[in-house]
């Protein structure tokens, strides 16, 4: 449970997980969802750090970028197609 | 003479894709051991693909799966429980590259590569890369596949847990005269279903939910009225009485995530 084993924006295919967290890698924008509880034991402790872990990636990955623009472009419009269950 | 001209029917007839047998040990994905039936619309340029413990049937028109279907058992879903998420999403390999989606049709469309049977579900490694492939994922609005859609995988799998045998199966439902698409031609659904069934209690409903990013709860459908919406009779084993009747579906207790979706 160390540390996420992965590195932050490096491809678009991986996905890795914490307990009740889901993270899916990407070029450009990572993915966090789930849910979590943060127990007060050992196990809690392991999981607290996995999450400082994985913010301390992706800050460190995003403070190194040159010229980090305050926004990425949003999502490319969908096109449509005839329904062929209709 | 009969005989002789069934021989020659089945030499000369060409056997439709679907007739095909299936791998040794698929049949155990699925209720009694029978497929999902679908109606014509849904089975033209399908494929079904068999996986170690999920199948899909596979549609070049919608470059999605129409079902994916899975048995879960308590065994499974604590083997699954023990696992923690680990894949690569891929393209499915044993789909023609022309039918298929890629990587690149759902990259920067601002919908999530939503698995169908879920790898929350997967009780090893091998199985849980599997359920990676793009043949099991449908673009999913990402404030339905991470909150509730999510919440309503976790149900289930508490319902499993606490001893209830089931069968599942989730798939797409496509309203409307066009539906969106992302990329090369990958529809978009406009709702997203799971169907289970425990054949032991005679239960089954199914849940429905919107594919879009404002979702907060689901439907709760008959198996029944899933066929009439969709055409997809996703438990053609269940007795009629079963079909006709919605259980009450498993839900969390998880509290409710606000969700807004990246602009």
């Amino acid at each position: 449970m160390a540390e996420p084993d992965f590195t932050p924006f490096e491809n678009d295919v991986e996905s890795v997980g914490c307990e009740g967290l889901t993270v899916e890698n990407g070029t450009d924008a990572i993915a966090l969802y789930g849910r979590i509880k943060i127990t007060r034991d050992q196990q809690g402790l392991q999981h607290a750090l996995w999450l400082r872990d994985f913010a301390n990636a992706v800050v460190a990955r995003l403070s190194a970028e040159k010229d980090l623009p305050d926004h990425t472009a949003g999502p490319k419009l969908t096109g449509s197609m005839k329904n062929p269950f209709a | 003479m009969f005989r002789m001209l069934l021989l020659l029917a089945t030499i000369i007839l060409p056997i439709p894709l679907s007739a095909q047998p299936l791998p040794v040990g698929c049949e155990a994905n699925f209720a009694g051991g029978t497929l999902p039936a679908v109606d014509a619309k849904h089975s033209a340029q399908s494929q079904t693909v068999c996986y170690r413990q999920f199948a899909i049937l596979h549609s070049a028109l919608t470059k999605t799966p129409v079902w994916s279907a899975e048995h879960l058992t308590a065994q499974r879903v604590g083997a699954a429980s023990g696992l923690a998420r680990k894949g690569t999403f891929h393209a499915e390999t044993r789909i023609p590259a022309a039918e298929r989606a890629d990587l690149i049709d759902y990259k920067g469309s601002g919908y999530d590569r939503g698995h169908m049977s879920p790898s929350g579900d997967m009780p090893d490694g091998a199985s849980q890369q599997e359920s990676f492939s793009l043949a099991n994922m449908v673009p999913q609005a990402p404030c339905n596949n991470e909150v509730i859609w999510e919440q309503i995988e976790s149900a289930v799998r508490g319902y499993v847990t606490a001893g209830h045998d089931v069968f599942v199966v989730t798939g797409p439902i496509y309203d409307g005269a066009t539906v969106a698409t992302i990329g090369n031609n990958v529809a978009v659904p406009t709702r997203i279903f799971k169907a289970i069934f425990e054949p032991k209690s005679g239960r089954a409903g199914v849940y429905v939910t919107a594919n879009n990013n404002d979702v907060s709860e689901y439907a709760t459908f008959t198996l029944a009225e899933l066929q009439e919406h969709t055409g997809i009779d996703a438990f053609p084993s269940a007795p009629s009485g079963t079909k006709g009747r919605a259980m009450e579906l498993p839900l969390l207790s998880a509290p409710h995530h606000a969700c807004r979706a990246a602009r």
